[in-house]
């Protein structure tokens, strides 16, 4: 097929017409039709759960939801009635973490597309801009187990929509490089963890400065859209747009560590929030669509 | 299309005590759950009275997600980490959460799960 009928055909299609998906679609997950296999990241363990990272023991289950509101009721998503909904625990600093676990064919360029928009709860009578800290995603890569040297790494790009800080409205996009340290899970030399997500070794993205539309009261929100291209083949980030944004992805660095021994062809997608009070922090997902050049 | 079914791990290895819970749950697109707990420890500390009352746990539901009312099913906490326990519900329209209160010098690590569909 060539790809002017392929474009025909999904600008036709309502549910597609507002991706721009490469020529394979991996997935695309529209929350209205379900949970399309996003589940919640479980820290590693061995023997006993006590020996899971802090970080991860505070994850829990994504939820499909109406973003019912106390004062006007069910928002709704995009296209329907539900939205992936991600929510941390009301503790300052308390994250969650979502996510989609795959495999990938060939290494060439992937672009994830999304919908997203998020919110604190709205337990107080305030517009609360900054009780969010952040919202982001990650990819978890690594090379095949037939590719050599640093073919094989583990790279892991992560990108943050930092909103606040310390009650300070910072509203950048940022990216992390390095990671904490590796800690032995367990007994039997096997497993190991790190907490990627931790608050430490963000970067501001040159220009990466966007002011979102956050709506004027803490109920009402408005649906972003985001596309980030990475090319499998070289572990790099292409391109990245949020809205009517484009940004620069020449100074993004993924985070890059040895291959590990069971992770081989690996391809998760995460999604991330954050709070940055005593307030849960909500993320909410409208659809993603995944794709391939292949 | 299939019917959706979930289960959602709400609570893992949180020690809970006192006056405790799991976080709210939005569940409105389903129209039954099952509700599981285990106790994967049980602590009981020198001030636990010897014959203090088994605990139970009471399904909670909401209008918003942050005003709770008891649902009105309420079902034993579990006794030890071989025998877990479970309520079964349904018309709880969208929230819901499990809460209990531990007696003094208790403790438990629980696993709670929830079955939607």
């Amino acid at each position: 097929m060539n790809s002017e009928l392929l474009q025909a055909l999904r600008l036709a299609d309502p549910r597609l017409s507002r991706f721009d998906p490469l020529r394979r679609i991996i997935a695309f997950d529209d929350f209205d039709r379900g949970f399309c296999g996003w589940t919640q990241l479980v820290g590693n363990y061995e023997h006993t759960l006590d020996a899971m990272l802090p970080g991860y023991a505070q994850h829990t289950q994504a939820m499909l939801s109406t973003l019912p509101t106390w004062d006007f009721g069910s928002h709704g998503s995009v296209d329907g009635s539900y939205a992936l909904k991600l929510a941390s625990r009301p503790r300052k600093g308390a994250q969650n973490v979502t996510l989609k676990r795959l495999t990938f064919r060939e290494r060439g360029p992937i672009r994830v597309e999304f919908y997203f928009t998020f919110k604190p709860e709205a337990s107080e009578m305030k517009l609360s801009e900054t009780d969010v800290r952040s919202i982001g995603f990650l990819y978890d890569l690594q090379g095949g187990d037939q590719d050599e040297g640093a073919a094989a790494d583990r790279v892991m790009p992560h990108l943050r929509f930092l909103n606040a800080l310390d009650g300070e409205h910072l509203q950048k996009w940022q990216f992390k490089r390095r990671t904490k340290t590796f800690h032995p899970i367990g007994t039997e030399n096997k497993t190991v963890s790190h907490y990627h997500l931790s608050p430490d070794d963000w970067e501001d993205l040159p220009g990466g400065q966007q002011r979102l539309c956050y709506n004027e009261i803490p109920t009402k929100v408005n649906w972003h859209y985001a596309c980030l291209d990475f090319d499998l083949a070289t572990m790099q980030a292409t391109a990245f747009r949020v809205n009517d944004r484009r940004f620069d992805m020449s100074g993004f660095e993924p985070i890059r560590i040895p291959a590990m021994r069971n992770l081989w062809c690996m391809l998760n997608l995460c999604f991330f929030v954050e709070t940055d009070v005593d307030k849960r922090a909500f993320l909410f997902l409208d659809s993603v669509c995944l794709s391939g050049e292949f | 299309m299939i019917r959706e079914n979930l289960t959602a791990v709400v609570a893992r290895n949180e020690r809970w005590s006192g006056v405790s819970g799991t976080e709210p749950y939005e569940a409105g697109w389903a129209t039954e759950a099952v509700i599981f707990v285990r106790a994967l420890a049980i602590e009981r500390g020198p001030d636990a009275a010897a014959d203090v009352l088994p605990p139970t746990a009471r399904v909670q539901v909401s209008a918003d997600g942050m005003r709770w009312i008891d649902e009105g099913t309420v079902f034993p906490m579990p006794q030890s980490t071989e025998h877990d326990t479970c309520a079964r519900i349904a018309r709880f329209g969208n929230w819901l959460r499990v809460v209990t209160e531990l007696p003094t010098g208790v403790a438990m690590k629980v696993l709670v799960t929830l079955h939607l569909k």
